[in-house]
């Protein structure tokens, strides 16, 4: 049998903050995921841009790269917050989250590791969403506060939708079911939103669902805080802002009560 | 027995998840180093008892000492002292086995070389030097319940909890888990060993607690509960099933009403105990033969664990059901 030489150590949480974190993010750079995450990025953004760019200049009157960025940007975090939930997901599945609760861990320890691999994530996701929309042709003309603005925006909307999305990911009682739960809704608010033709260009039965959407109201926020050449642009007021912010932070809140209900009803 | 001198005490905790109650006053106590099999069907509330114990889920009353240490006033510290593992290998796939090692090494505190050298050590002890570079998603079922057994004996648990360890392992695997649980014991380490395998129980167990439906009907040593069924059993097989109702009562007042009610034309034989060793059978014979019932097998043999977990759930059965029916007699 094994020997017992060591003395019982003392764990100490930052450190297994640490280790869990590392634990998230390695792997997204070995299994592809972090490939994968750069190329959706790349596949949406030419996928879109190509065949509408032409049409939908002469609509929107402006620089289509400038309309199309908040999609661009927004897409990527919830892909990356959908990798987050199919994670969470799998170790849901495999009884690692079990056992590091019989463990001496902070029991909210490998939740927070989680929420700093879902930051990574959507910084990463966000990195790549700007340096293709600056090769489209993407500016930021709203100084250096509205551009701050537009990424805090979509972090924090990326890292509210990958806490959804792990949430999900740890109820569920399979990894790929918590993939197509996620994939509906989000592709729904994709295409039916002003991400990519302006709500006018819609029926009119169902322009108000895609002005009002969060998706939509995103869009809209971002788009302002991005600015544009011609000074066409909404400005950046918190009659444009303020909805999305609503959006943002009713979605936190619920989501922060229904991990308090998951949570309790674990006990 | 006081909290200090029993590694585990468990005192009437009940548990129930809605309607369903899945732990009702139970109790029962695990020595230091003693290896106690919790034993049950599917359902009878075994998992339920680890969760609790292992501070994963908390008891609607009652309480539960481990190591000496409350599980709900102070679960911090009963995590301190219990490694677990679960019904399923909880590993990271993503990672080889030296990497889950390493990284639940620096889970419990260790640096990262001391964490390396432990690593080191684990996979030699179990066996694991071919394997410990590849990922354990290429793992067998055996080397991958090794591995997850390992990796919560980074530092000495002052117990362990083992549910249903050896549950879709071949045989192979199944015989390195006893190995594991028989250097448990020799070590002192306490261990719960759940599981659904009486043969398992038999083979590990110093004693057994038997629950069914959330309660525990029986718990003792495995020999004295082996005893409680009779010194032995009488196994007859008629050529004719059919004959099964003519054979019980041709057998009169040697077959007790709890094991009459183990018949069944799906087991095509009728089991009696023997209280009087070889005298029994041959008197059984004589009353069969005097009722001219033909006879393809007859078997004298001690009691497995098996009857006595049948003979058990079915008494506790009718107790519930049918509160008169074990008293009355042929």
């Amino acid at each position: 049998m094994t020997t017992w030489t060591m003395a019982r150590p003392r764990p100490s949480p930052l450190r297994q903050w640490w280790v869990l974190t590392i634990r998230v993010i390695a792997p997204t750079v070995r299994n592809g995921e972090l490939l994968i995450a750069i190329t959706m990025s790349v596949g949406f953004t030419a996928g879109l841009y190509i065949p509408l760019n032409r049409i939908m200049a002469t609509v929107v009157q402006v620089n289509y790269a400038q309309y199309l960025m908040p999609a661009i940007a927004l897409q990527a975090v919830f892909f990356a917050a959908m990798s987050a939930a199919l994670r969470s997901a799998t170790d849901s599945v495999h009884g690692i989250n079990r056992r590091f609760g019989a463990m001496p861990i902070p029991v909210m320890t490998p939740m927070a590791a989680r929420m700093s691999g879902n930051v990574y994530r959507c910084v990463v996701a966000l990195a790549t969403a700007i340096v293709c929309g600056h090769v489209i042709g993407f500016r930021f003309y709203g100084g250096t506060e509205n551009t701050v603005g537009f990424c805090v925006l979509v972090l924090l909307i990326g890292v509210v939708v990958a806490v959804l999305g792990d949430l999900i990911g740890m109820v569920a009682a399979n990894a790929e079911a918590t993939t197509h739960i996620l994939l509906l809704p989000q592709i729904t608010l994709m295409t039916l939103s002003v991400g990519f033709q302006p709500a006018e260009l819609y029926p009119r039965w169902i322009q108000p669902f895609v002005r009002n959407q969060p998706f939509s109201q995103f869009v809209y926020a971002l788009r302002a805080l991005a600015g544009d050449s011609s000074g066409s642009a909404a400005p950046s007021r918190l009659s444009v802002v303020g909805p999305a912010l609503l959006w943002l932070i009713g979605t936190a809140v619920i989501t922060a009560l229904l991990y308090v209900v998951v949570q309790r009803r674990r006990r | 027995m006081s909290a200090s001198e029993s590694s585990v005490v468990v005192d009437e905790v009940s548990k129930s998840f809605g309607n369903v109650v899945a732990l009702r006053d139970i109790s029962f106590e695990v020595g230091r180093g003693e290896v106690v099999g919790l034993l049950g069907p599917n359902g009878a509330g075994k998992t339920t008892m680890v969760d609790i114990l292992s501070t994963l889920t908390r008891p609607d009353s009652g309480h539960a000492w481990v190591a000496g240490h409350d599980v709900v006033s102070h679960p911090a510290r009963v995590r301190q002292s219990i490694m677990l593992t679960g019904q399923q290998v909880a590993i990271d796939n993503m990672l080889t086995g030296r990497q889950n090692l390493v990284m639940f090494g620096r889970l419990q505190g260790l640096g990262k070389s001391d964490a390396r050298a432990r690593a080191a050590e684990l996979i030699e002890d179990f066996d694991l030097s071919d394997a410990a570079d590849r990922r354990v998603d290429g793992y067998s079922g055996g080397m991958r319940r090794r591995i997850d057994i390992a990796c919560g004996l980074i530092v000495r648990p002052e117990v362990a909890f083992l549910d249903e360890p050896t549950t879709g392992l071949d045989p192979r695997g199944r015989q390195s888990i006893w190995d594991l649980v028989r250097e448990f014991k020799s070590a002192g380490i306490a261990t719960l060993l759940t599981t659904q395998y009486l043969e398992e129980a038999d083979a590990l167990s110093d004693r057994i607690v038997v629950v069914n439906h959330g309660t525990v009907i029986a718990e003792g040593p495995v020999d004295e509960l082996k005893n409680r069924t009779g010194d032995g059993y009488c196994e007859i097989t008629p050529k004719d099933p059919q004959d099964l109702p003519a054979m019980a009562a041709a057998l009169g007042s040697l077959l007790p009403d709890e094991h009459r009610l183990e018949q069944s034309t799906d087991t095509g034989r009728i089991t009696l105990p023997a209280r009087d060793g070889a005298d029994t059978l041959v008197e059984a014979l004589r009353r069969l033969g005097s009722a001219n019932i033909e006879l393809v097998d007859v078997v004298l043999r001690r009691p497995s664990l098996d009857d006595v977990f049948f003979a058990l759930t079915n008494e506790s059965a009718t107790r519930t059901s049918n509160p008169a029916a074990a008293t009355v007699t042929t």
